[in-house]
Order: structure tokens, then C-alpha cells, then sequence
């Protein structure tokens, strides 16, 4: 049964549209992220579905029940927010409990309940203390046992991790992912953090302008992008793009003054088509030292001169040009690259994507 | 070092200029309490800035139980207790609905809530003397006029432009995610208001009971336009008091009946001030 169907919500404020129609249906169990830059109406719908602002129109659906006019306390909706919002004048006890408490639990309960909640989260030695006196990823649990304690049918979490410093953040990210494993509950998760996205989600909804831009898988949304903007906002460095042209269906590149024909998959719909002009989009990870195991159909060896090498470990960055635009490579620090030297390189078009160079939309 | 030298002789400077104004403005108050510590005699003879040579409670036990106001020779007891009885409840009503509507205004937007907000302000500016003619015709249209109740009255309608200004602007520094996740924690409007603001609201209380208080106590208009000759507040008794001479004029009781009518809020301020200068910052540094 779905837990929490969006059907068709708009929001305007006076003459401005922040959301533009959005249609999602989130399964039991499911961990939905909403992710898009700011000013893109993923915390306006978030407040929509918590029921602190309305939708100017279409409806809401909490495990088959029509809540688009119910008040956000009968709900059964319970939110993290970004600045936890915890009650500064009391102890945790009694803020993870108040939500119990105006729903009138009687106390041996609450007790119980707070107990069991502090326990799960590692937080029952800070039960006596003020918001004030615990450090933010403290605070950010006593958030998460506050949402807990109802044991809601949805939690929603409005970027909870962005206050936090980054060792932290990757620490949270676990812990919720393992809380949303133990607990098996709907989760709608917002967030601006393309990594959050991709390491939480079951699935991901990209959101740009008030519209969901493309909503599916991590895998789906990193490997088979709907438009350059998915693309583009998903994955560190992002994917790149260069503009080429086509000869029978092949990308044509200019790399070290050398000029290359990449092979496509798409060849045959691009050959239909008749697309002259079009954009090409590889992920850096596509751009690597020679890789022989690799199936040979889409690899390429083409010289580049790379103007700066990053060393990050793992891995190492690269930045070249092709067609005159700049391209991020990643390689392995065994390819001992050193920035201006001419190095050969293997380019594997298998999974590369191309765009339409006017709406940017994909060609498949 | 010279530059030392230099800094501590400014320094000087400047203490003896704070010091020089201190003095100044301490002096009519020396004066006041000195000169009703003295008997007549002495004031007639002596320096108005000598201490008292034979301190007595004379004037200060005439001041409150037997001068005379006008035709009565009660002192100023009973307008003391006038004072009171419109003050107390004045000054409760103006804070408490004070706050609800700044709570109101800050958290709780509605269509023309800043317009309305906007004319509180405006509120602030009404000089006392526009709203003496009107709000005489209403107290006597509701049948208040020449009574506590209806002094109460006025005091709180005058008052609450002030305090829901005092309560909005606190209540504006108060995060809105703290209204926005009490009210999915079940939390209905009073509820909030109960558990999340009025647990942080101790400094603006402070600040407003303050202000209402002293402002309330200190005034004469109202008191002097809406009162009876059984409720007039003690500003007007003394006043009364002052322009009323039997035989020569008694300095040194008019001195200890000025005295006893600041008083109030003059301990007020000495038991509370602290708390009032906290009040007044305490929104700019963090709700």
C-alpha cells in the first residue's frame, strides 16, 4: 500500500509559482530524498506534506486517507527540522515526550516510551540536561527521538545534517540509515547534498523550479539522467559536457590538437534523427588511464594535456580541454600524471549520455 | 609611559565631568528628603543645603495621615491606596493581553496582521490629550465615569499599544520552527503559548510590569480627568496637597509627600532594574 501519495500539489504565493505541479507516490518503508539547489520548492512541499502551509491546489494521501485539509497534529506526520527546534526550556526527557504528552499518553508511558527511544538513540544519559548544554549532534538526536517517540507513519527530515561539521554529518548520515533499516518506516528526506542523496535514498526526486525534474533510483539518476540538469547536479566533479558535432553518428573531438570520432550507443537513434550539433555528457570516472579488462566496443586512446592535477587520494583529478571545453578526468594515482605532460588515456563512451543542445533534454 | 600619563589624565576629565552631572542631578533629590527631615523653623533660618540639625518625622507622618487636601485632612493614605487599586489591575490586564497579542503578532500572521500592527505602533505616538475628550464620553457612556474601574479601564487601553510592542518584538526573536514543531507535536494555540513562550518571557515581563507600573503610578491627566473625589490617585492628592495652605506654606511636608509618592516607583526600580536593562537587551542577543 502507498504511504504518502502527492497528487498534482501546486503552491503559489501572489503571482509566483513555487511548485508546479508535483506528482509523487511513496511506497511503505520507502526512503525518499528530495533534493534540488535553494529556491527550487523542496521546503515548501515538505511543509505541505507536514500540513504547516497549504497547496494552493491538488491533494494528499496518508495511507489511503485524504489529509490535504487535515491539520498537521492529526496527521500522524512527525518532522526533524534543519535547526532541530528543540524547546529550549526543557530537558530532553520532556522534549521528546511533549508530543505524547498534548496527546494526553498517560505518564508511565511516556516514560516508558522516552526511555526506549533514548536507549535506541544513545542519548539516556542526557535526559536531565537543556538543549543548550548538548553539543549539535546531541541536539540532532534528541531531534530524531523527539520524531521517534510517536512512532509516526511518515517522518520527514528537513536537511537535518547541514548543521552539522562534516566528520559529524557523515557519522549522522549512517546512523539514519541504519535507524530507517531497523525501523522500516516512510521517510521524506530533504536535502540540498547531492552525497546525502545518493548514499540515503531509495529513491531520489530532483527537484528544480518547482517542477521534480527527474524521480528514481540513485542508480537511475546518476547512470540514465533525464536532462543535463539531473545530470549535472548529481555527482562530485559533476559529469561533463562538450559540445560536438556528429559525423555518422559519431562524436567528434579535438583533444591535444589530435581530432578523435568517439562511438556511441545511441548511434542508431542519433543516425535517425539527424541531430548535426549535439551535447555530450561522460562522467570523469569515464576518462581514466588505460583500463584493458574494459569491453573494447565503446573504449577510445586519445592524448590529453592536462593543465592541473589534484591529488585527492583515491583518486586523482585532472582537468584538460576538449573542443575547447574543460574536462574533469579521474584517475588512479598510479598513473603518475604530472600536470602539462601529454598522457595517454583511455575514454569509455559506454555509458555516456547526450543532450539535445537547445532543451537540453536527453537523446536516447 | 607618557602616553599612560596622558590616557589617565583624560580619564580624570572625564570622571570629574560624570561626577560634576551625577551631583547635579542627585541635588533637588538631597534637597527633597533633607528638607522634610527638618522642621519649619529650621527651613525658614537655615541653608536649603545643610543636613537636618534635629532630624523629625513630623512632616512625613503629617504627609501620609493628616495634611490637607483640599476640604479633606486625611494626608495621603487613602489616594496611596487609590493609586494602588488602579494600578494593580492596570498594569496586570495591559501585560498579560500584551502579551497574547504580541504573540499573535509575532507568530501567528494573518491577512493585515502588519497593518494592524503598524496602527498599534501608531498607537504609541497618540498624545494623551487627543484621547481625553472621546474617552471621557465613552467612561461615561458605560457608566465608569469618576470610578476605579473605569481609571483601570483607561490605563489598560492606553497601555497595551506599549506592551503588545514589548511582546511582539521579543516573541519575534523566538524561532518559528519551535511554533512550527510544537504544533505537529499536537500543540494547540494556548498550548504554545503556555509551554514554549511563556517560560522564556521572564525578562520582558520584567521589562513591561516596569514600565506599565511606573508609567500607571506616575500619571496625573488621566487621573486628574477620569477620577472622583473618592478615587483620585495620589498624583493628584498631591498636587491637591501642595496647592493647599492652611496658615504658611509647609515645605518641609509637601517635600515628604513628593517623596512617599515616588517611592514606588522609585523601589521598583531599585529591586527590578537589574532585570529591566537584561529585559531590554535580551532580544538582541538570542530568544
Amino acid at each position: 500500500m502507498g504511504a504518502l501519495l502527492i497528487d498534482q500539489v501546486t503552491k503559489s504565493f501572489g503571482e509566483t509559482q513555487i511548485l508546479k505541479g508535483i506528482d509523487i507516490d511513496i511506497q511503505d518503508g520507502e526512503f525518499i530524498i528530495l533534493v534540488g539547489p535553494s529556491g527550487c520548492g523542496k521546503s515548501t512541499l515538505m511543509n505541505i506534506i507536514a500540513g504547516l502551509e497549504d497547496a494552493t491546489t491538488g491533494r494528499l494521501e496518508l495511507a489511503g486517507r485524504d489529509v490535504t485539509d487535515v491539520s498537521p497534529k492529526d496527521r500522524d506526520i512527525a518532522m526533524v527540522f534543519q535547526s532541530y527546534a528543540l524547546y529550549p526550556t526543557m530537558n530532553v526527557a520532556r522534549n521528546i515526550s511533549f508530543g505524547l504528552e498534548m496527546r494526553k499518553v498517560p505518564k508511565e508511558e511516556r516514560d516508558r516510551v522516552v526511555q526506549e527511544v533514548a536507549t535506541l538513540l544513545q542519548i539516556d544519559h542526557l535526559l536531565d540536561r537543556k538543549p543548550s548544554q548538548l553539543s549539535g549532534g546531541q541536539r540532532q538526536r534528541v531531534a530524531m527521538g523527539r520524531a521517534l517517540a510517536r512512532s509516526p507513519r511518515v517522518f520527514l527530515f528537513d536537511e537535518p545534517l547541514s548543521n552539522l561539521d562534516a566528520k559529524l554529518r557523515v557519522e549522522m548520515r549512517t546512523e539514519i540509515k541504519k535507524l530507517h533499516k531497523r525501523l522500516g518506516t516512510t521517510i521524506v528526506y530533504v536535502t540540498h547534498d547531492q552525497i546525502e542523496a545518493m548514499t540515503l535514498a531509495d529513491r531520489i526526486a530532483v527537484m528544480k523550479d518547482g517542477i521534480v525534474q527527474q524521480l528514481g533510483t540513485p542508480d537511475q539518476i546518476y547512470n540514465d539522467p533525464a536532462n543535463m540538469f539531473v545530470a549535472g547536479f548529481m555527482g562530485s566533479p559533476p559529469m561533463n559536457f562538450i559540445e560536438v558535432e556528429l559525423e555518422n553518428a559519431q562524436a567528434v573531438i579535438e583533444s591535444s590538437s589530435e581530432r578523435h570520432l568517439l562511438r556511441l550507443p545511441q548511434a542508431e537513434s542519433l543516425a535517425l534523427q539527424g541531430h548535426s550539433k549535439v551535447i555530450l555528457g561522460i562522467r570523469p570516472e569515464m576518462i581514466t588511464e588505460p583500463k584493458p579488462e574494459d569491453d573494447p566496443t565503446y573504449l577510445h586512446s586519445i592524448r590529453m594535456d592536462f593543465e592541473v592535477v589534484e591529488p585527492m587520494g583515491a583518486d586523482t583529478m585532472a582537468i584538460g580541454h576538449w573542443n575547447g571545453t574543460e574536462v574533469h578526468a579521474r584517475l588512479s594515482p598510479k598513473a603518475g600524471l604530472h600536470a602539462g605532460e601529454r598522457t595517454e588515456i583511455q575514454v569509455n563512451t559506454a555509458l555516456a549520455v547526450i543532450f539535445d543542445k537547445n532543451t537540453g533534454e536527453r537523446i536516447r | 609611559m607618557a602616553s599612560k600619563t596622558q590616557f589617565s589624565a583624560g580619564r580624570a576629565l572625564i570622571y570629574a565631568f560624570l561626577l560634576i552631572m551625577a551631583l547635579l542631578y542627585l541635588t533637588p533629590l538631597y534637597v527633597m528628603i533633607a528638607t522634610s527631615f527638618k522642621d519649619i523653623e529650621e527651613i525658614r533660618s537655615g541653608n536649603l543645603l545643610a543636613l537636618p540639625q534635629d532630624p523629625t518625622l513630623y512632616a512625613w507622618i503629617k504627609a501620609w495621615s493628616s495634611a490637607c487636601t483640599g476640604s479633606e485632612c486625611e494626608g495621603l493614605a487613602p489616594f496611596f491606596m487609590n493609586s494602588v487599586k488602579v494600578v494593580v489591575p492596570a498594569v496586570l490586564l495591559s501585560t498579560i493581553i500584551g502579551a497574547l497579542n504580541g504573540y499573535v503578532l509575532a507568530k501567528w500572521r494573518f491577512r493585515g496582521s502588519e497593518v494592524l500592527f503598524g496602527m498599534l505602533l501608531f498607537g504609541c505616538f497618540i498624545p494623551f490629550q487627543v484621547v481625553l475628550l472621546p474617552m471621557a464620553r465613552l467612561l461615561a457612556e458605560l457608566g465608569l465615569a469618576n470610578t476605579v474601574t473605569g481609571l483601570v479601564l483607561v490605563h489598560v487601553v492606553y497601555g497595551l499599544a506599549f506592551t503588545t510592542l514589548f511582546f511582539r518584538n521579543f516573541y519575534v526573536s523566538v524561532p518559528t520552527e519551535l511554533v512550527k514543531a510544537a504544533q505537529l507535536d499536537g500543540a494547540g494555540f494556548f498550548a504554545i503559548f503556555r509551554h514554549i513562550f511563556l517560560p522564556v518571557s521572564l525578562p520582558i515581563f520584567v521589562v513591561t510590569i516596569i514600565w506599565q507600573f511606573t508609567q500607571i503610578w506616575n500619571d496625573f491627566l488621566f487621573g486628574v480627568v477620569y477620577s472622583g473625589p473618592g478615587t483620585q490617585p495620589i498624583t493628584v492628592a498631591l498636587n491637591n496637597l501642595v496647592n493647599t495652605s492652611v496658615g504658611g506654606k509647609e515645605y518641609n511636608v509637601d517635600m515628604a509627600a513628593a517623596v512617599i509618592a515616588a517611592l514606588p516607583t522609585l523601589l521598583v526600580y531599585i529591586f527590578a532594574g537589574k532585570y529591566f536593562v537584561r529585559g531590554l537587551t535580551a532580544g538582541a542577543v538570542k530568544g
